[in-house]
């Protein structure tokens, strides 16, 4: 056989890959258990990245003040993705070269994803605290699991209180094509056709401009009972503000990564009325009083809407490093999926066999005088009813 | 109901700012050669130092009037030397090296910009005080608001300022000479530094005041804002012809409107391809835009 | 010796790359890799910035296209990795073209704000469609395999990158030094002097963008396979702009400085990471000075001259263009010649033949039209009315190079050499429209590719023998003499073989004894049988060398016959001496006509 270039190519690889001396991996002998910390702290994200490593930090200091786990302290290892592919995969490449035995954080889907990759070669657990993407877990890795709830269960969520709570007939749908928002949108989209809610809007603007009335305006000329924007809090503040303007009619509804205090300082006076579905703030979780006021003082601004769940995703691998026994990658991926009904500031974990959280919680807040408040949530026997405020 | 009105509004609203940044790129290409990539960000900049002289003004109850003619004083002060700095140290020693170099060098510039307000104001966003409030006078069945009416009026007032201060003083005599020939307007007594440091110092004001506006009104700003707005402004200035000042205003409001009636109309998410879509168009039959002359090739 | 050191050099480096799995993390493998893709872009890049010289603010799109392209059919059609390289290639190459083809009459900056437009419409579009996965991409693309061994590990995907970046510096390399290459040189050099001396510079760009996207589509394919997901949001405006930092902060053209400048731009910011918030302005700072310490990049481009063949190797006998003499033949026709500037009137109605042998000058006052008519005879401006015919054929609208290639070469006024080009490499460009082996087959390197360029090699020495210039062959065109550059850009028109040779004002700034020698040499040009035009202000060399004549003055033809009827003919007189109008030109190179004919 005339070796062809490709085939040449090809046994060189084997010769070179079978020669190959793994790099071996750098547990810490002794000292601390780390833990790595993936999430954007450069570009456009990183104020969201900032908050998300403080709610790991202040997990590190409850978890260590109180003996740390299997008698060492537990070190937070921090590295920036910037939510970008290429710098992601280096980030968490670089979490593994520094010998972290587990990995808890992420913000971007689109980071997070390709993280994936590397840290189930390298049989490490991903606890993801903020990315919603259904993809995530439904690749069917054993080492990814998330703490918080998905996009395709917000969306019909949402669709279920726009149809039942505010019996909405004429819907209007908008995300700003990024993975969250889309997949969000779609999710609610289909949702509400189930519900048989007209949607007479669904298309995406694009972050990061200034004025969004052309796009207002169109859907104001459609009458929707209820618009819905699932992109991000910084847009969301301009468009509820821009929808006052131009009095838009019906309810101007947000998703989750609408609830930060940027877009009320956006919106002022003008996101009055604004609901959000979120899973339910620090703020309004009354496990999380004491968190709540310790993130203030130690870092002079309210948490964040994600950082009580990076403090959660620290807690459960804390937790399963504990029953584990073992700061084993392996051990702690088999030990996390055996957690049942841990006791978390955003309520009671357990992970269902794709590795998401049982009963992700959601409820609708709303928007008053400058304030989060709770406004409405499911209860048990599937009714809407009112929160107290 | 109608949108067209409601669209035209909110299209010359928008224009208004592509036009101000526009002029800045077009100015600097007309005199330099230079595509200013930073331009955008000291956009960026001026807004921010607005916001650092409005915010104490107005908690210290001043008159909002007088704060926001504070604060445009400071940003259009402190953005001009900016630019004018910017040219000095960065652009000015490469004058002579191969254009590319120049244009990579703005690259770093505006990376630069962009992560010195990150590191001073962080990486989240800051928001101007509420001053301005939705008053305003039906046209038909739209509405527009003095605010809009202002920026749109101001807008019109400095372009046309520019413009008669180009054509009609020495100063602007000798920014156009330069923008022919340099070395002509050299040895025809013009001290070229001067000039170009005078371009710098109009067309970063200009961004500034643009920043500063878009602060007032939109009242949400961020280190990265500049990055669209520039990008869409160049674009108009390309649309307009650059180096040509009427063309980067006319350009600026063309793009504004097309945003407004595409994404009122037709699909907001299409919104960008089509306005390239034009532009390509534009120049594959104008390939110096609309207002750009011709350039005679010499044999 | 320094060429075998050079090369020695680069395989070592290369090895000791291609080794770093072996010593190095996993993090360090991955870096590793991010500087591949990086160069690998860089490479491509390079072919349109750096070698032809234009800007291209919209590259990713060619990247995003490969990686589609490998991702769709991967997943969709499940054909595997391989199989899907040479739709990506192609789907690249045609969008190359694309992008190239409504654009490339457009000046660079223009080109800037167009090539960025279309990656922002290659992006949005991939990100609003729903075949491409919207904004969530691509996921589950199955890793490349090779002899059944799957490639999927960082460092086999990044020994797979090295293959990959092995095939395409050994491209790029030898694209260089194709006549391809020359091309793209003569382009950045000096557009208009290229397309007058036969080479087809629209046609050339747009080769430079279908290689750039064929590099950029292998890319793409190469990042889709290591990441198994794509999505849009790796393909933006930004991501062009770092590839194009790249090409510039290494050095626009050379190869060494573009796998520099990837290293750098992907390595910078890694290695800074310990700066934290400050890091990218770190990157950006180091940026800034970085390219005003060495605006021609880090590593400049050092052209690689082809070797000069010895003088011997000069074939002894030049190419005899056609049997001369037959005279009466006419080459060349125009009738009714009219060309209008706006509202200025440049030439009103000018016709003349060319026939074949012949030695024919056009003289005239300065502003006579003379050069505004070689412009319309070789296509460089379209006549506003009239005709010019060819053999009896009209060549009225055909680009200048394709009047080259019918066999009409031409200099000019002001001299248009191609100045950082040897004099020998000068003389090839003249030659490459010539050439009948392939692209492929230079890049390739084949033996008829090879024996067609020892042929080349040696007629360009013949050709520089011819005009006494072979002992400069390998100097630079811009540090000849002056009147060695006239010699040499006549050399460079031989060169195409055109059987008429247009000469704009050939002894200006020549002084005597040069005169002397060029009157020599258009004669033994003519004895090549190659007849001759010229427009001229020196009246002896006029009268000593003309068979015949043409006159212009203001636009029109006032007389036209041998020299000696031209110096008696009182209109020419006229026009030289008598109307007032006309008399500061005399000064600029119209001599005394009677005085000096007839000394």
């Amino acid at each position: 056989m005339v070796p062809t270039p490709i085939t040449a190519l090809g046994v060189a690889l084997a010769v070179l890959t079978a020669a190959g001396p793994a790099a071996p991996p750098a547990f810490a002998a002794s000292g601390t258990i780390k833990i790595g910390v993936p999430v954007p702290l450069s570009g456009s994200y990183a104020s969201a990245g900032e908050d998300i490593l403080n709610g790991a930090k202040l997990a590190a200091e409850h978890i260590n003040a109180n003996g740390g786990v299997l008698g060492k302290n537990i070190e937070i290892v921090a590295e920036d993705d910037a939510c970008d592919a290429q710098s992601a995969v280096q980030a968490a490449q670089k979490l593994i070269d520094n010998g972290v035995v587990a990995v808890a954080g992420g913000y971007c889907s689109s980071a997070a994803l390709p993280e994936v990759t590397p840290l189930r070669r390298a049989g490490i657990a991903y606890v993801l605290d903020a990315s919603t993407n259904p993809k995530l877990t439904e690749m069917g890795y054993p080492n990814v699991l998330r703490v918080i709830g998905r996009d395709d269960e917000q969306g019909p969520f949402a669709a279920d209180f726009m149809a039942n709570f505010l019996n909405a007939k004429r819907a209007a749908v908008i995300n700003d094509n990024t993975t969250y928002a889309k997949g969000l949108a779609d999710a609610t989209v289909k949702a509400l056709k189930g519900y048989h809610v007209e949607v007479v809007y669904d298309n995406a603007i694009t972050p990061g401009q200034m004025d969004y009335t052309p796009v207002l305006t169109r859907v104001s000329s459609l009458k929707p009972d209820v618009t819905y924007y699932t992109g991000y809090f910084s847009e969301a503040g301009l468009m509820v503000k821009e929808a006052k303007q131009i009095n838009m009619p019906g309810r101007f509804m947000g998703g989750d990564a609408t609830n930060s205090p940027v877009l009320l300082k956006t919106a002022g006076p003008a996101a009055d009325g604004m609901l959000i579905t979120t899973a339910p703030l620090a703020q309004f979780l009354s496990g999380a009083k004491g968190y709540v006021a310790e993130y203030e003082k130690q870092f002079h601004a309210p948490p964040g809407p994600y950082s009580v769940y990076e403090y959660d995703s620290i807690g459960v691998v804390a937790q399963a490093i504990k029953d584990a026994g073992s700061d084993k990658p392996s051990a702690i991926i088999e030990a996390l999926h055996k957690i049942k009904d841990y006791n978390g500031l955003t309520g009671s974990i357990t992970f269902n066999k794709n590795g998401d959280r049982t009963r992700a919680v959601y409820i609708v807040i709303e928007v008053k005088n400058d304030q989060f408040v709770p406004f409405a949530r499911l209860n048990d026997n599937g009714k809407w009813e009112l929160m107290k405020q | 109901m109608d949108i067209f009105a409601q669209l035209l509004i909110q299209g010359l609203t928008i224009g208004s700012f592509y036009a101000l940044v526009a002029l800045g790129y077009t100015m600097v290409y007309g005199i330099i050669r230079l595509i200013n990539f930073a331009h955008g960000d000291l956009f960026m900049v001026g807004a921010f130092v607005g916001w650092s002289v409005l915010t104490p003004l107005i908690g210290a109850r001043l008159h909002w009037g007088l704060a926001v003619l504070a604060a445009l004083a400071a940003s259009t002060l402190f953005t001009g030397a900016l630019g004018v700095f910017v040219d000095r140290a960065a652009y000015q020693p490469l004058l002579n090296a191969p254009r590319l170099s120049i244009l990579i060098t703005a690259l770093g510039v505006s990376l630069a910009l962009e992560n010195s307000v990150l590191i001073i104001y962080g990486p989240g966003f800051s928001t101007y005080p509420h001053i301005l409030s939705n008053a305003g006078f039906p046209i038909g069945a739209a509405h527009i608001s003095w605010a809009q009416l202002g920026i749109i009026g101001s807008s019109l007032v400095l372009m046309l300022a520019l413009y008669v201060f180009v054509h009609r003083t020495y100063v602007g005599t000798a920014m156009r000479a330069l923008a022919v020939d340099q070395d002509a307007a050299r040895l025809m007594g013009i001290n070229v530094e001067r000039v170009i440091q005078l371009t710098f110092f109009i067309g970063s004001a200009l961004a500034a005041v643009a920043g500063v506006m878009e602060g007032v009104y939109y009242t949400q700003i961020n280190f990265f804002m500049g990055f669209l707005l520039g990008l869409r402004a160049f674009t108009a200035a390309v649309l307009g012809g650059i180096g040509n000042i009427p063309g980067a205003m006319a350009g600026g409001i063309l793009i504004g409107l097309l945003e407004a009636f595409f994404s009122g109309y037709l699909s907001s998410q299409w919104t960008d391809v089509f306005v390239f879509g034009i532009l390509i168009a534009v120049l594959t039959v104008k390939p110096t835009g609309l207002f750009g002359e011709r350039v005679v090739e010499r044999m | 010796m320094e060429r075998t050191a050079n090369r020695a050099a680069a395989v070592a480096a290369f090895a000791l790359a291609a080794a770093v799995p072996f010593f190095a993390n996993n993090y360090i493998v991955d870096v590793g890799l991010t500087i591949i893709t990086y160069a690998i872009l860089g490479l491509g890049l390079n072919i349109v910035v750096g070698y032809a010289g234009l800007l291209d603010l919209g590259y990713a799109a060619f990247f995003a296209i490969g990686a589609y392209t490998t991702a769709l059919l991967e997943t969709l059609a499940g054909l595997s990795f391989w199989a899907t390289l040479p739709a990506s290639l192609g789907l690249a190459a045609t969008s190359g073209v694309v992008i190239g083809y409504p654009t490339l009459r457009l000046r660079s900056d223009y080109l800037a704000i167009v090539t960025l437009g279309f990656g922002e419409i290659v992006r949005i579009t991939a990100t609003n469609l729903s075949i491409t996965g919207g904004p969530n991409g691509i996921y589950g693309i199955n890793p490349p395999s090779i002899l059944g061994l799957e490639i999927s590990s960082p460092r086999q995907i990044y020994e797979l990158g090295m293959g990959f970046l092995l095939i395409v510096l050994l491209f790029a390399v030898r694209l260089s030094r194709s006549r391809l290459g020359r091309a793209w040189t003569s382009l950045r050099e000096d557009e208009s002097a290229a397309e007058a001396v036969g080479v087809p510079t629209l046609f050339v760009k747009l080769l430079a963008y279908v290689m750039g996207a064929l590099i950029g589509g292998f890319g793409g394919s190469l990042f889709a396979a290591r990441f198994g997901t794509i999505d849009p949001t790796g393909f933006t405006y930004l991501q062009s702009v770092t590839i194009l930092i790249i090409v510039v902060l290494g050095g626009r053209g050379s190869i060494p400085g573009v796998i520099l400048g990837a290293g750098l731009v992907a390595g910078l910011p890694e290695a800074l990471r310990f700066l934290n918030i400050w890091r990218i302005l770190g990157f950006a700072i180091a940026l800034i000075l970085l390219m005003l310490l060495r605006p021609q990049g880090l590593w400049p481009a050092r052209p690689r001259r082809p070797p000069v063949p010895a003088r011997d190797k000069a074939r002894q006998v030049l190419p005899r263009m056609e049997a001369g003499g037959r005279g009466g033949e006419v080459l060349l026709e125009v009738r009714n010649l009219r060309k209008v500037f706006g509202g200025v009137t440049a030439v009103a109605s000018v016709s003349f033949r060319v026939v074949r042998g012949e030695i024919l000058s056009v003289i005239g006052p300065n502003g006579a039209g003379k050069t505004s008519v070689f412009n319309c005879l070789t296509g460089v401006t379209r006549p506003t009315s009239g005709t010019v015919s060819w053999l009896g054929r009209s060549i009225v609208g055909r680009a200048p190079h394709r009047v080259v290639h019918l066999g009409i070469a031409r200099t000019f006024q002001g001299i248009r050499l191609f100045p950082e080009l040897t004099a020998f490499e000068n003389v090839l460009v003249g030659m490459d429209h010539r050439a009948r082996a392939s692209i492929a087959g230079q890049v390739l390197s084949l033996p008829r590719a090879r024996r067609e360029e020892d042929e080349h090699h040696g007629e360009a020495m013949a050709w520089l023998d011819f005009v006494g210039l072979a002992g400069r062959a390998g100097e630079r065109a811009a540090n000849l003499p002056y009147g060695d550059q006239r010699r040499l850009e006549i050399a460079r028109a031989l060169a195409s073989r055109p059987r008429l040779l247009l000469l704009d004002e050939p002894a200006a700034g020549m002084n005597p004894t040069e005169k002397v020698a060029l009157t020599r040499l258009i004669r033994a040009i003519r004895d090549l049988g190659v007849t001759v035009q010229l427009i001229e202000h020196d009246m002896m060399l006029v009268m000593g060398i003309s068979d015949r004549i043409v006159v212009m003055d203001r636009g029109t033809v006032i007389a036209e016959g041998p020299p000696a009827a031209i110096q008696a003919d009182q209109r020419v007189i006229d026009a030289y001496l008598g109307n007032e109008d006309d008399v500061a030109d005399g000064d600029e190179g119209g001599a005394p006509l009677v005085a000096e004919a007839g000394a």
